[in-house]
């Protein structure tokens, strides 16, 4: 794990300083620009209802592609041949690699969770909500970021799967709007999104408000998390796409 | 290190390892040669953990290498034939963490770092990540990395491939040394001067089987030749290209 963070500590103008770059030109550009036309939603400004879904856009998107393209390129170097060698367990080095991008995603969600605090003043309402939320976000992020990283053959395939699916469930699933104000079929449509549950719960863990079933979204995030921490355990133990 | 009916099947169904048996001696240095898709480094992989065996059985030490790993693992350095280092890591820190993937304590890793920097003339490019490093280096560094935990059975992977003349024999010369002090030293090549100079025993493996093995004039008096490098020939089919002057090769 202390390889991981090194990793993405060296080279922090990107992996860090990007991310924060980013979430700072949304809340410019849809906070500032829109907020001015959108008075309230949900009974909460603009702006402040969009900061618990960029939250947790940037927990997920750095906690992924950490963990996606940190894999591929040890696998490209063949570098992770010597961690495949050591005697750890595949337990130990899957655990080690998910946290790698977890622990960035976290940090960037603080950095972003401190300026937004700083700018426009944010709420939390359910803390008891909001950090298993986050946490398990994240840890589902970086998961998705491991088996991304372990099935990929080349950076394509890495850039594939952030640019054609993650980003789209992110912001389709209500970063920016509530899904209760689409018109038919996409309001329906949004709740087959798996990323609006997620935001909708980090939304009520700050401003305390929810289009969704709380305990009920909470208990299938756990269970989607932990079978797929289950899957990768099984890639590890078999070697998929790492040993020959 | 004991290898018993080892099998490797790929999904594909090409069979790189044919019911491999082996056994190498405590402290012996022992060289494994064979041509280009023989089955050498698909050994090397079963016996390191990179590749899964279809079946068979690897001992190092008398620990199973394949199922229950860990202190079979723990004896093992292994310097392969690819420069696998990590590009974002210094010298200094390849070297740390490979301590640390392998159980190291904290200052046990700084001491050992500091001294295998200093014994492969590493020390001023401490601080250098491995990607700037000449090729010279980072062979060099590549070995220190395999010995930094102090393994019992050190297996080189074609080291000198590519190297020049001053670092080929540098390199000679540590292993030599290593193994004077105790270290068994599994060498595969292709370089046959290799071997024939720094192995006590070596075998052949050829189409993904161990057809020979023995003593250097061993393994020539079974081909019928002088030197291991007509042995070696005689075994891949290209006796024309022997160097022995025709009386020194046998009827």
């Amino acid at each position: 794990m202390r390889r991981e963070c090194n990793r993405f500590f060296k080279i922090k103008r990107q992996t860090l300083g990007a991310p924060l770059l980013e979430t700072f030109l949304y809340i410019s550009v849809f906070g500032a620009a829109l907020g001015t036309r959108i008075d309230t939603l949900q009974g909460v400004d603009y702006v402040v209802f969009i900061i618990p879904g960029l939250i947790l856009m940037a927990w997920a998107i750095n906690a992924f592609s950490n963990n996606s393209s940190s894999i591929l390129q040890q696998k490209f170097q063949r570098a992770i041949d010597d961690q495949l060698s050591s005697p750890a367990s595949p337990l130990q080095s899957l655990l080690a690699f998910s946290l790698g991008g977890f622990l960035r995603g976290m940090i960037v969600a603080m950095l972003t969770f401190i300026a937004a605090s700083i700018l426009v003043g944010i709420p939390v309402e359910n803390v008891h909500v909001l950090l298993p939320a986050l946490f398990l976000v994240g840890f589902f992020f970086a998961q998705l970021g491991v088996l991304v990283g372990v099935r990929a053959e080349q950076f394509d395939d890495v850039s594939f799967a952030q640019t054609f699916v993650l980003q789209p469930l992110i912001f389709l699933g209500g970063v920016f709007y509530s899904a209760s104000l689409l018109p038919e079929p996409f309001q329906t449509l949004t709740h087959f999104d798996p990323v609006y549950y997620m935001i909708s719960l980090v939304r009520y863990g700050f401003l305390g408000i929810s289009e969704v079933n709380v305990p009920f979204s909470l208990l299938v995030l756990t269970l989607a998390t932990a079978a797929l921490f289950m899957l990768n355990h099984r890639l590890f133990v078999r070697g998929y796409k790492l040993r020959a | 290190m004991k290898i018993t009916d080892l099998v490797k099947r790929y999904p594909t169904g090409t069979e790189a390892l044919r019911d491999v048996s082996l056994n190498i001696e405590t402290g012996e240095f022992f060289g494994l040669l064979g041509p280009n898709g023989a089955g050498k480094s698909t050994l090397i992989h079963c016996s390191t953990g990179l590749a899964q065996p279809t079946s068979g059985s690897i001992r190092i030490f008398g620990n199973d290498a394949i199922d229950h790993y860990e202190e079979a693992r723990l004896a093992v350095g292994l310097a392969p034939h690819d420069l696998n280092l990590d590009w974002f890591l210094t010298a200094e820190e390849t070297l740390d963490y490979h301590g640390g993937y392998f159980g190291m304590p904290k200052r046990e890793r700084r001491e050992r770092t500091k001294e295998l920097l200093k014994t492969f003339s590493l020390t001023e490019k401490r601080d250098d990540r491995t990607r700037t490093l000449s090729g010279g280096m980072k062979r060099r560094l590549i070995l220190a990395r395999a010995l930094m935990h102090r393994p019992r059975l050190l297996i080189l992977d074609e080291p000198t491939a590519g190297v020049d003349v001053e670092l080929r024999l540098e390199l000679w010369r540590y292993v030599q040394q290593i193994n004077e002090e105790g270290t068994t030293i599994l060498l595969t090549t292709h370089y046959l001067e290799e071997a024939e100079r720094l192995c006590d025993r070596t075998a052949f493996i050829y189409d993904g089987q161990i057809v020979a093995r023995g003593t250097s004039s061993e393994l020539a008096s079974e081909y019928g030749v002088s030197s291991l490098e007509d042995a070696y020939l005689e075994l891949v089919g290209r006796m024309e290209l022997s160097r022995a002057k025709p009386q020194e090769i046998a009827p």
